[in-house]
């Protein structure tokens, strides 16, 4: 038996390293791939090129193009390979390369992703990843800025979680390699570039965990994914004391944090990039009014995109939730 | 210029037996079997027909919600089942109850799915065979990503230094198929990473109404020029040469070949499924024409004449598949419904908040009634 | 003036680059897309060619330096233009990395930083936050309330919600109104859209006596309080117990169970009120305690004479419903006593003639405010009149008392203009409301009855020709 000798890059960082949420999840990768050899990453332009945001940037150079796959320009093709893959006994990891994208491997995803486990009665299980680089906010073409999450997390038997911080990118995305179900992986595009300190030896929570990411008194702003920061930066702007909650796990949502916080404030808004309508905001002002509803001074609010697409690059500033719109909300629940 | 779909000259057509029972040799598909293997193929065939027979009654009897007909497809699918080796991996349609029956699956699996007792069950690596799709030509990409899986694997045990085993997967799919994307997707994809996989169309000539000239303006087969990889149409009611022709193309992609396009010429005797009436939308005349190529005659006729069966064996045989028709009629009555939590398991298989909640509210519901 | 070219993104998403080589030089002049510098990103080498024509003024940065995106690299006097301008300030024309700074993440134009702070808005001409907060530069609007905003969206649901006759009140609020036992429908909110809110479900809770009258709103008979009158500061908690506990939880059961429906009367009872007047000048009477209440209570058992399944009761055993009309009039008046509400019934109501009604109505009152009402007094009531009037009230919606169909509530009697044969004239005229359990009578049958109490109240006479 020779020595396997392919040069690797070391990836387990000596101590903690100030990381971008690209570099992050590009770290979480390598440790993933270091951990189990049935980790294989899929998708367009990952190999050399990095995949077009760097996630994959250097993987391919030091796994080697079986487990950093390049593939044909087909979505649903990638995701329908990676099931069989994963039959095979792999644990593939596909990127799409925009969240515009997503839709030509929909039916693989909803119809046999999703489903597969429960027709096998368990026999089989299919570990696969589907990352999806996700939102707007950075003045791109049509297609490049959806945020299609409500569709995967209306469909059971999948996993949906958002990562919104360099730290939770880094765990989150070895969490949802390890686990055992399919997860929908969204990737904060606009946030790529943010930095923050990760500690490869602190994990971070369960990605199943929604955290309060900042206490506060007054109202809870519940976001994920791209609006946490916005949503921060909303509560730091203001004088009352705004709870944010990271959700994190979109589906199953980790619904007691949740209510908790809400119990406390006694106010929530919901946030997210996506049409109010028919979004995720809906199931959760639904189940906080079920649950909390005697704690509820004021109707659960939602602040998100409009029932339009996502419009052209120079509109998207008017139809993504800013600091104002978050706090216009905050005021009108604040004034109930 | 384009070629009739139907009307492909018989000599690209690969056959082994006539219909009249007369053994035929092909120079590229040359096939060896002994008395007893070719007995064996007659009684899968016999048995399989009564089965799929016996099911059908199932469902005019509200036994079973719904059934695809195998009827006439017998050829196809136990030819190319039966060359299969046990590390393969065969990904079905709906409709491959004979391939399932090679790979050892029991009919009462299949039963459970047409009753609506579950959604499959069967645990695809214990036979080698996986859950049926219905949704169509989606398991070609499951087919071609277990492929690559299966190169990667040998990849993987050579770097090791030692010899991989060459296994393989063979995708089922039919004529209606070939119109999909992810079927197109999945010829991309095992053509460019040069994947062990056999493609199987079975062109039963109508996808459900539609005629195959919905579906293409050339032969099937002569699809995978375009992809880059071999395609060869066999006569799928031969079982001879739809064994010799999978046998190589499974072969060809066991020794890194590559992947290979089998266009099983046949004909769907029956409607699409239980539902159907294809007196709506085809002439009996094209029925009674196929009649006389039925793929089960051929192989008894051919056994008579060369005296490698007698009369005891046809009427043995007769036997053991009405007591297994009988049988498998009697196991269907008993499949007992699932209980309702049933519809809760399985769905994750890490703990999942929301159905463990749903689960204990339903349940907690159900409690509350007296019966 | 000199016009400054930061260094962009080429594309690439990189967020700097090495200076490689100059091209030109401060003095130099230069045109529209000459190429002015190489610059090396991780990707490429790459020329970048000039967006102005003009002299170059000054360069920025080094050959070898390394520059962040966005940072500007030369300044350019563009052509005709006057005297230079100060270096690059945030002020000053730039072209290149775009206003305000992005953050290229490889695709598009980058992500603009977020937002700090609020931006001001009209109609905030006091900026700060609610319950003075301390003002800020740009603060938010005013919040407003919330029939108020833009939307309309709760306004509309205050609307739909008022029309309903139901009480608004947030969740929290009547949570506390079911805890305390409290009918948010018999309280006047103080909050936005008349809700109520906590404070008046605490005032309702512990409002006088009725013999204590008062200005503040009437909280129901169910929920006064007399062993606590509240303080200024509302702080003191009431427990709950014995004849209150009762009284609550029929209140809470009955407003639970059966289905009310509440139906006004405006009445002129100046006939009424002379002939009170008239009875209690007659010496015989003297002993009578004639009240316009006692013809209102004999107007009510007449009128149920007349529609006797307002003297029903809706029973349920084993999911059977049934409802049992009973043979006589057992009228039950509610009594408000130190220890809650009792609603003691005079039997056979229906058989007594008006003074003898008069006489047990007293007694049966008297008894209960000395706390020895017997539980017979106490039992099988068939219909209740409440006198709200002497909370100084007009109306109330009046919630049954359990077992009963109907309820009547004879509000203040007040001197009020009104058309009296064709002309506006002071008369003497009190409100009725007739509450009723709908899955007895209908709307029809309600109405019906109260008509029939308010018709023998304008005209008393008919008390006497329906005796």
């Amino acid at each position: 038996m020779t020595e396997v000798t392919a040069p690797q890059a070391p990836s387990r960082e000596v101590g903690a390293q100030t990381l971008t949420l690209a570099k992050a999840l590009n770290a979480g990768l390598r440790r993933a791939m270091e951990d189990d050899p049935k980790v294989v990453l899929m998708g367009e332009d990952i190999g050399k090129l990095g995949g077009v945001f760097r996630v994959t940037d250097g993987l391919q150079r030091d796994f080697g193009e079986g487990r950093v796959i390049d593939t044909p320009l087909a979505e649903s093709g990638i995701v329908g390979t990676a099931i069989g893959m994963a039959l095979r006994g792999y644990r593939p990891v596909c990127e799409i390369q925009f969240d515009g994208f997503v839709f030509p491997a929909a039916d693989q995803i909803i119809t046999q992703l999703a489903k597969m486990r429960l027709r096998s009665l368990g026999s089989v299980n299919l570990p696969v990843v589907v990352r999806i680089p996700c939102g707007g906010g950075i003045g791109a073409v049509e297609h490049h800025s959806e945020s299609p999450e409500a569709y995967f997390a209306h469909t059971a038997g999948l996993r949906v979680v958002a990562c919104s911080n360099p730290v939770d990118a880094y765990w989150m995305i070895q969490q949802a390699i390890a686990c055992p179900d399919p997860v929908i992986f969204f990737e904060p595009k606009r946030r790529y570039w943010d930095k923050a300190l990760v500690d490869p030896d602190v994990p971070a929570a369960p990605m199943g965990d929604a955290l309060v990411v900042r206490e506060g008194t007054d109202a809870t702003l519940l976001a994920y994914g791209p609006m946490v920061k916005t949503c921060l930066e909303a509560a730091e702007a203001d004088d009352r004391s705004l709870e944010v909650v990271d959700l994190r796990s979109l589906s199953p949502l980790d619904t007691e944090v949740l209510y908790a916080s809400v119990r406390k404030t006694g106010r929530c808004v919901v946030v997210h990039e996506a049409p109010v309508f028919g979004g995720l905001g809906g199931e959760i002002a639904a189940r906080i009014t079920e649950a909390c509803f005697y704690h509820l001074e004021a109707p659960v609010l939602r602040v998100g995109g409009f029932a339009t697409p996502y419009p052209a690059s120079r509109l998207e500033d008017h139809y993504l939730p800013d600091l104002d719109r978050i706090l216009d909300a905050v005021d009108r629940t604040c004034a109930w | 210029m384009t070629v009739d779909a139907h009307t492909a000259r018989d000599a690209e057509l690969v056959q082994l037996l006539t219909p009249e029972g007369e053994r035929l040799e092909h120079p590229d598909y040359p096939l060896s079997l002994s008395d007893q293997q070719l007995r064996e193929l007659y009684r899968d065939l016999v048995l399989v027909r009564a089965l799929d027979v016996e099911s059908v009654a199932l469902t005019r009897r509200g036994e079973l919600g719904l059934w695809p007909s195998l009827l006439g497809q017998e050829a196809a699918q136990i030819g190319s089942g039966r060359a299969l080796g046990p590390g393969d991996m065969v990904f079905p349609t709906y409709r491959e109850h004979a391939v399932a029956y090679c790979r050892g699956l029991p009919w009462l699996n299949i039963l459970r799915l047409f009753r609506g007792v579950n959604h499959a069950g069967w645990d695809p690596k214990e036979f080698g065979f996986h859950l049926y799709t219905i949704v169509i030509g989606s398991q070609t990409l499951h087919a071609t990503g277990y492929a690559m899986g299966m190169q990667h694997d040998a990849r993987t045990i050579a770097e090791q230094g030692e010899t991989a085993v060459g296994d393989a997967t063979l995708a089922y799919f039919g004529d209606g198929a070939t119109s999909q994307g992810d079927v197109n997707e999945a010829f991309v994809f095992a053509a460019v990473y040069n994947a062990p996989i056999v493609f199987f169309c079975q062109n039963n000539q109508w996808a459900i109404s539609e005629p195959l000239e919905r579906q293409t303006r050339i032969p099937l087969y002569r699809r995978a020029q375009g992809f880059g990889f071999p395609g060869v149409r066999v006569d799928g009611n031969d079982v001879l040469a739809c064994l010799a022709v999978t046998r190589r193309a499974l072969d060809r992609a066991r020794t890194g070949e590559g992947p290979s396009l089998i266009e099983a010429f046949t004909y769907r005797m029956g409607a699409h499924t239980t539902t159907d009436d294809p007196t709506r939308y085809r002439h009996s005349d094209e029925l009674e024409a196929w009649k006389l190529k039925d793929p089960i005659a051929r192989v008894k006729a051919y056994l008579s004449r060369t005296g490698l069966a007698n009369k005891a064996f046809f009427e043995e045989v007769d036997v053991q598949v009405a007591e297994a028709a009988v049988e498998l009629r009697a196991a269907c009555l008993a499949l007992p419904d699932p209980p309702p939590e049933a519809m809760f398991q399985h769905v994750y298989a890490a703990p999942h908040r929301l159905l463990q909640e749903e689960q204990a509210a339903y349940e907690t519901y159900l409690a509350g009634f007296h019966d | 003036m000199v016009k400054y070219f930061n260094l962009p993104d080429v594309g690439e998403g990189l967020t700097e680059a090495d200076i490689v080589r100059w091209h030109v030089a401060p003095g130099d002049t230069v045109e529209v897309n000459q190429t002015i510098v190489e610059i090396e990103t991780a990707k490429a080498i790459v020329e970048l060619p000039s967006p102005f024509a003009g002299t170059v003024r000054e360069l920025l940065a080094e050959e070898g330096q390394t520059v962040d995106v966005g940072a500007p690299i030369i300044g350019v006097e563009e052509a005709g233009a006057e005297a230079p301008a100060a270096p690059p300030a945030q002020s000053t024309s730039v072209e290149g990395g775009a206003q305000p700074a992005r953050t290229p993440v490889l695709v598009g134009y980058g992500v603009k930083p977020g937002a700090t702070q609020r931006r001001p808005r009209k109609g905030s001409p006091a900026p700060g936050r609610p319950g003075g907060g301390p003002a800020r530069p740009s603060g938010p609007r005013q919040p407003e309330p919330p029939d108020r905003q833009g939307d309309g969206l709760a306004a509309r649901l205050g609307r739909a919600e008022a029309a309903t006759g139901r009480a608004l009140a947030k969740p929290p609020v009547r949570k506390l109104a079911k805890d305390l036992g409290v009918d948010l429908t018999t309280v006047v909110g103080t909050g936005p859209r008349g809700s109520v809110t906590r404070d008046d479900v605490r005032a309702a809770m512990a409002a006088p006596a009725p013999e204590k009258p008062s200005a503040a709103p009437a909280p129901p008979p169910g929920t006064r309080e007399t062993e606590a009158a509240p303080t200024a500061s509302g702080g003191e908690r009431v427990p709950v117990k014995g004849v209150r506990r009762a009284m609550a939880a029929a209140m809470v059961s009955s407003a639970f169970t059966a289905p009310h429906v509440t139906e006004f009367l405006q009445v002129d009872v100046t006939r009424t009120v002379r002939m009170v007047e008239k009875l209690r000048g007659y010496p015989e009477y003297r002993e009578t305690r004639f009240s316009p209440m006692l013809l209102a209570a004999r107007a009510l058992v007449l009128a149920l004479r007349r529609h006797p399944m307002a003297n029903a009761a809706w029973t349920e055993r084993d999911g059977h419903a049934e409802i049992v009309v009973p043979e006589h009039v057992n009228l039950g008046i509610a009594v408000a006593t130190d220890r809650g509400l009792l609603v003691p019934n005079v039997k056979r109501a229906d058989t007594l003639p008006l003074p003898e009604l008069a006489g047990a109505l007293a007694d049966l009152a008297e008894r209960a405010r000395a706390g020895k009402a017997t539980p017979d007094d106490l039992a099988g009531g068939t219909v209740t009149l409440t006198n709200v009037g002497v909370f100084g009230v007009d109306a109330g919606t009046p919630i049954l008392t359990p077992g009963e169909t109907a309820i009547l509530a004879v509000g203040a009697i007040r001197d009020l203009p009104w058309v009296h044969k064709g002309k506006v004239k002071p008369r003497k005229v009190a409100t009725l409301a007739l509450s009723f359990d709908h899955r007895v009578l209908d709307g029809a049958q309600g109405s019906a009855v109260l008509r029939d109490v308010g018709g023998l109240l304008e005209d008393p006479f008919h008390l006497l020709a329906r005796s």
